[in-house]
Order: C-alpha cells, then structure tokens, then sequence
C-alpha cells in the first residue's frame, strides 16, 4: 500500500568461519549444514526476514567475502572447502572492508543500518599473528560490530579471541553436534537482537544463554 | 534428536513432554511442546528467575484468582461465568498450571490451529512457513508480500480482529491487570477469521505484585519507558510497563493492523548519532506521530490513505493517542475507549462495488463523498444511513443522538442497536433482532424479534413484519424501555 521500505532499517550480520585444512571432512559439512540451518530459522522470523542481511567471510590460506551482504531470500548458500592455513588476520581485513563498503552509515540525509553482528568460528589459532593482532586492536577499538567469538575444540586458542572481543564462547568438541547447537544459538542471537534493541543504546549486547556444553570465556 | 520427558506440576500431577534439541526461545524463556501438541511448558532461560518467590506468587495469582479463562467455581476470576471464561480462552493463551519439577515452569495451552501457518500459507520458493505462528508483523510488514492471498483477510477482518484486541486488554485492565509486553510478537492474528490471541501472559503486572523484568518489545515500547530507563527501577522517576504503557502498545498494534504501517516510523532523522541511539529518540523522547497535524517533521511523502479514513471514530482515536497522549500517558484513550471506537467505525463499513478491490470493505463516513480510499471507486448505489437517538434520562420525549450506521442489503441489526443500554461486548446477545434488506426496489426494515417496534404513525410492528425505509422517515425500533429512534437518510 505505502513504499515504507526505505525507512527499515537492515541488520547486518557477517559469519567468519575457518576453512581451514583442519575443518576438512565432516566438520566443514556440518559447517554447511548449520548455515543451512540458520537461513531455514531466520526466514521463519518476520522480524529477522524483514531486517536480517547475511555475508559469508570464509579464511584458510587465503581469506575472502564468498557471499555478500544479501536478504535472507536471495541467499544463496556458498561453496565452502576446507584446506590450508589460518589467514585469520585477513579475514579481519575483509571484515573491515566489507562494513566499510557495505553497511549503510547515518549521514545528513539517510538513516543508517543497525551496528552489525559478527559471528567468528575458529577451531585453531591465527597463522597470521602480527597481522590479527594489529587488525583485531583495529576491530576492538573502532567498536564498528558487535562481535561474538567461537573457540571450537581442543586446539582453538581463546586468548586470540579475546583480542578483538569480550564475547567468547568455547564449545569442547567440533562434533556435528555442537555445530549444529552453535548455528541454532547464533539464530535465537539473530533473533534477539533483531527484536529486542530495548536496552539503552551503547549498553552490553543481549545474547540467549550458550547452550549446554558451551563456556563462556571470561 | 528429541526425547520425552515429565514435569510435575504443583498439585504433584504429572505431564509430559517432548524435549528437542533447539527450542523456541523467547527474551525469558524457552518452550517444550506436548506429546500431541495441545498444550506447551515453559520453562526460564534464566532457572535463577524461576525460583524467586515473588515472580511464582505473580504468576499463582495469574493462574487463580485473575484468570478471566477460568469460571469463579472453578477457581478463576470472580464473578468469571463460564460462557465468559469459554470466550477469553480463546482471546488469550493464559497459564494453567505452575511446574515444580525439574525446575520451575509454567504449563500454557497451544494455541488453535489457525494461528499457525500452513504448507500453503508462502507463495515463495525457498520460505515454508507450516507450523510458524502468526505474528501480527508476517501480515503488517513487506513480508505480506510472501503471504498467499488468502491469508490476508481483508480491511473488515483487520477491523474485527482490532475489536478482539481492544477487548482483551479491555477485560485485563479493568481487572488492574497490564500484559507489560504487548507486541507483534505477543498478540498472534489470523486476519483470515478476524480473530487474535494475546500470548505470554506471565509477565502480567499484577496490582501489589512484584513487577515482571521485561521493558517491552522495540517499536512498541511507551517513549516514557524508554526514556526514563536511565534510572534505577526503584527511583520514582523510572516509568515501568503498566495500563499506561499497555495503552500505547495498544494502539500501535491497532493502527498497524489497519494502515498495516508502524504509527512512529516516518523519515525523520536525526544525524551525527548511532543508529541505535537515533532509534532511541525516534522511539522515545523525540517520537513524532507520522500524521501528526502539527508536526510535519515525520511525515512520509506518500501518505495517502490516513487515519481520516478511518471515519471520525478512529481518527480521534488516533489523534489522542499518537497526538495528544504519545508523550502523556494519562491522555492515551483507555481500551474501553477503543472497543467502542471500533464497534461504532465497524457499523460504518460498507462493501466496496470494485471486484478486485484489494480490502473488500472500506469505512463509509463521508456519504457525500462514498469513495473507497483503498482503490478509488466510488459508490453508485443507493446509501442508507440510519441515526440512532436515545431517550434523554428522565426527559421523557426529549432525544440525543447515539450513534449510527451504513446498512446494505440484508444487514443485521442486534439488541445494541435497538436498547440504548446495551453495549457489544462479550456478554451481549448476538440473536438476529432485525435485519434491512431492498425488496422490490423498496428498502424495508424487517423486524425479527424485537417487541414494541413502531411505524412511523404509531403502529405496532410485530416480528416477522416489516417498516418502509424512506428518506427522513423517523420510527421507535422499541417502545420498551431504552429502545431507540431510528432516523432514516437515503442518499443516491
């Protein structure tokens, strides 16, 4: 009836997932399950269907953007492999550049996009130290995303994690399991956020209690 | 993978139910279904907050002594008969029963069948929505867009769904009780049948109580809540969800179901701040109604259908609500008020004469000027109105005006229109008391069960016989007491 479209607000929200050589086999699979998953979930959610915009950032020897930032609908869901090292440093360089680029700002004339949700899935520790430290300082102070770290299995380091953000969440085990637990307890954070902005502005982002077998990483 | 499970309920009876991996979860709690689905229990994402004696004495008093869902012998609400308790079961989806074991929870029932969606209910591959509640924002937003047709409704179901509403929280309010949460997400609508249910009851501000924790839902927070959360609760500048609050969410919910747009969401900008602290002030203190006659600043471009055509009712309505009351709660119109704005507009609807016109029916309130705001088409029938006037109390001969309606073929009339002391709530009686209809040209008032109804000359007009409506014709629709005049204008 009335062309409002231009008045909603979108929430970005950026997956940064390793792809490293680790990942292989079953792990990235569940990985690609669980992305599945969480555009089934968030489709279901007229608020999140209406605000959510989703971007795929994947990092191993390299790191790239392998979906832009898109409406739940048009989504399409990347090929993911698994292979290499940890470039996880440049992964934060492509996150940058990507809000930079992507994320409407509040200017004189235009409303802005609300601050995006960044969800980082790690199973090792960056092979790129120098440059993740430098780029995850960036990330911290710049405040441009609220970011949620995941420290999967025996082998992730959550002290790197803790760099660039104060919300860290361990799981133990990589299991397709846990996996598909992480996706559904990013989509209930999705769904939260894209709800109940209720808080006053600038206070502690509202995430859903981990689920079982999660820690939260003081 | 999903495993059964049994709570045990206070009274130490048992229930079971289906423990799945990733349950619905809401701002406070999650929620395990059924075996066969009818009911849900509910347990806190926080099991902390379930253990405060307070929040459980809350929600026992819920339960009993408020609970307009259950009849006052069976330990519901007093003075609750049992036709009225079958009549708010189905307008809310109210606790039953407090759960002890294995923590504490709440049991609720399921709510019918038509609040959730079927395989046929998106007209988009890729989005199946079987199974998914209907939210009021699905049909309120640019998601409609994805919707089938027919789960739609049209303007007179959006109309009849809004007098439900205003009815339930009615019905709270008058027993002291605020839901403090009310949103899209907690007043689920079938546009279909015209029909809603409020949800999540449990945060219920109950008079005495311990107050619920939730502030409320974005976009349907009062500006005071938000602009008074600086403050600790206990300070007595902080506002906290109450009838007030309840209020604004109220007509927020309203005016979406009808304009199916959101009343404070316009293009005013405020630039050089977050977004999140602009959404701040663009919902609390700095919040503009978008039609607000003496502020433009909020205004869209292309507003063209407004709450003016809505009919004078509604309109008021939404001015003392978005206009007067936006930034004073104790202007805001009590739901009381909103039932009774609502029933009136719904007399004035009027099937519009387009075919393919999208809403089907359009409030008729300017008959010099009959032409549907939704699509442009003008009315070329013949347009009856009739104008209601009542006995002045103890001024025997002496009537003021009560009301009136737009009446088409076989349009029914109810004890509300003919005894200026009946009012169409819950508990009027819906019997057929006349009906108008045009026969052979002629427009005629068939009287079907109402006794003491008059001609114009005086005569009486037994059930089953008819008066002839004609331009300025005047006739007693009873002569008992409180029946009303009924004044006739034929326009076209």
């Amino acid at each position: 009836m009335i062309g409002m479209d231009e008045f909603v607000r979108r929430l970005p929200v950026y997956l940064l997932l390793d792809c490293s050589g680790s990942m292989m086999g079953e792990r990235i699979e569940a990985v690609k399950q669980g992305i599945r998953s969480l555009i089934t979930e968030l489709k279901g959610d007229p608020q999140a269907l209406e605000t959510a915009y989703i971007s795929v950032i994947t990092f191993s020897s390299t790191a790239k953007q392998e979906a832009g930032l898109t409406e739940l609908m048009l989504f399409k869901e990347p090929e993911l492999k698994a292979s290499g090292a940890t470039m996880f440093g440049r992964a934060l360089d492509v996150l940058m550049d990507c809000i930079n680029t992507e994320v409407r700002k509040s200017t004189e004339t235009q409303k802005g996009d609300w601050r995006p949700l960044v969800f980082v899935l790690t199973d090792g520790a960056p092979s790129d130290v120098n440059d993740f430290k430098r780029a995850a300082e960036q990330l911290k102070t710049m405040k441009i995303a609220n970011i949620i770290a995941c420290a999967a299995g025996a082998d992730a380091d959550t002290t790197y994690l803790k760099m660039m953000t104060e919300n860290v969440l361990m799981m133990n085990s990589l299991s397709a399991g846990d996996l598909a637990q992480f996706f559904a307890w990013v989509s209930g954070s999705i769904k939260m956020t894209s709800k109940s902005l209720d808080t006053k502005p600038g206070e502690a982002l509202e995430l859903p209690p981990p689920p079982q077998g999660f820690q939260i990483v003081p | 993978m999903s495993k059964i499970a049994e709570a045990i309920l206070m009274d130490g009876s048992k229930l079971p139910y289906v423990i799945t991996d990733n349950p619905p979860r809401g701002g406070m709690k999650y929620t395990y279904f059924a075996p066969d689905k009818s009911y849900v229990i509910q347990f806190f994402n926080d099991p902390e907050i379930g253990m405060i004696p307070e929040i459980q004495d809350r929600i026992s008093a819920i339960i009993g002594k408020y609970n307009p869902t259950l009849s006052e012998e069976n330990g519901g609400a007093r003075g609750n008969s049992q036709t009225l308790a079958d009549y708010f079961s189905q307008r809310y989806c109210w606790p039953v029963a407090m759960v002890k074991y294995p923590e504490f929870g709440i049991v609720c029932p399921a709510y019918p069948s038509n609040y959730f969606f079927d395989s046929n209910s998106s007209i988009v591959e890729g989005l199946d929505l079987s199974g998914k509640d209907k939210k009021s924002n699905w049909f309120t937003s640019r998601n409609r867009k994805y919707l089938n047709k027919s789960e739609l409704g049209n303007f007179m179901m959006m109309l009849k769904l809004s007098i439900c509403l205003a009815r339930a929280i009615r019905r709270m309010h008058s027993a002291g009780l605020a839901h403090s949460d009310l949103s899209n997400n907690n007043v689920l609508i079938d546009p279909k049948s015209g029909s809603c249910v409020v949800i999540d009851i449990d945060s219920l501000v109950v008079p005495g109580l311990y107050p619920p924790e939730v502030a409320g839902t974005r976009g349907y927070i009062a500006p005071e809540v938000l602009e008074t959360m600086e403050y600790p609760r206990s300070d007595p500048r902080r506002c906290l969800p109450c009838i007030e609050t309840d209020l604004h969410s109220m007509a927020v919910l309203i005016y979406e179901y009808l304009l199916l747009r959101h009343p404070l969401n316009g293009p005013k900008h405020i630039p050089n701040i977050t977004p999140e602290e602009e959404d701040f002030l663009l919902m609390g203190p700095k919040a503009v109604f978008i039609e607000d006659p003496n502020d433009q600043s909020n205004r869209p471009q292309n507003l063209n259908i407004t709450v003016h055509d809505l009919g004078p009712h509604l309109e008021q309505l939404f001015m003392q609500a978005f206009v007067d009351g936006l930034h004073s709660p104790k202007r805001r119109p009590q739901a009381m008020d909103w039932e009774r704005g609502l029933i009136k507009t719904w007399d004035m609807l009027y099937p519009c004469e387009n075919p393919n016109c999208r809403e089907k029916w359009f409030v008729l309130h300017d008959i010099e000027h009959p032409v549907c705001p939704f699509c442009g088409k003008r009315v070329n029938s013949e347009i009856v109105k009739i104008k209601f006037k009542k006995e002045l109390r103890g001024k025997s001969g002496q009537w003021m005006p009560s009301g009136e309606l737009i009446a088409y073929n076989n349009y029914p009339l109810f004890s509300w229109h003919i005894y200026s002391n009946v009012f169409a709530d819950e508990k009027a009686d819906r019997d057929l008391c006349a009906y108008v209809v045009k026969h052979q040209g002629n427009w005629l008032l068939v009287n079907q069960k109402i006794k003491g109804m008059r001609s114009p000359s005086g005569n009486l007009v037994p059930p089953g016989q008819a008066v002839l409506l004609k331009n300025g014709t005047v006739f007693r629709l009873s002569d008992e007491s409180n029946g009303q005049l009924a004044e006739i204008q034929i326009k076209g």
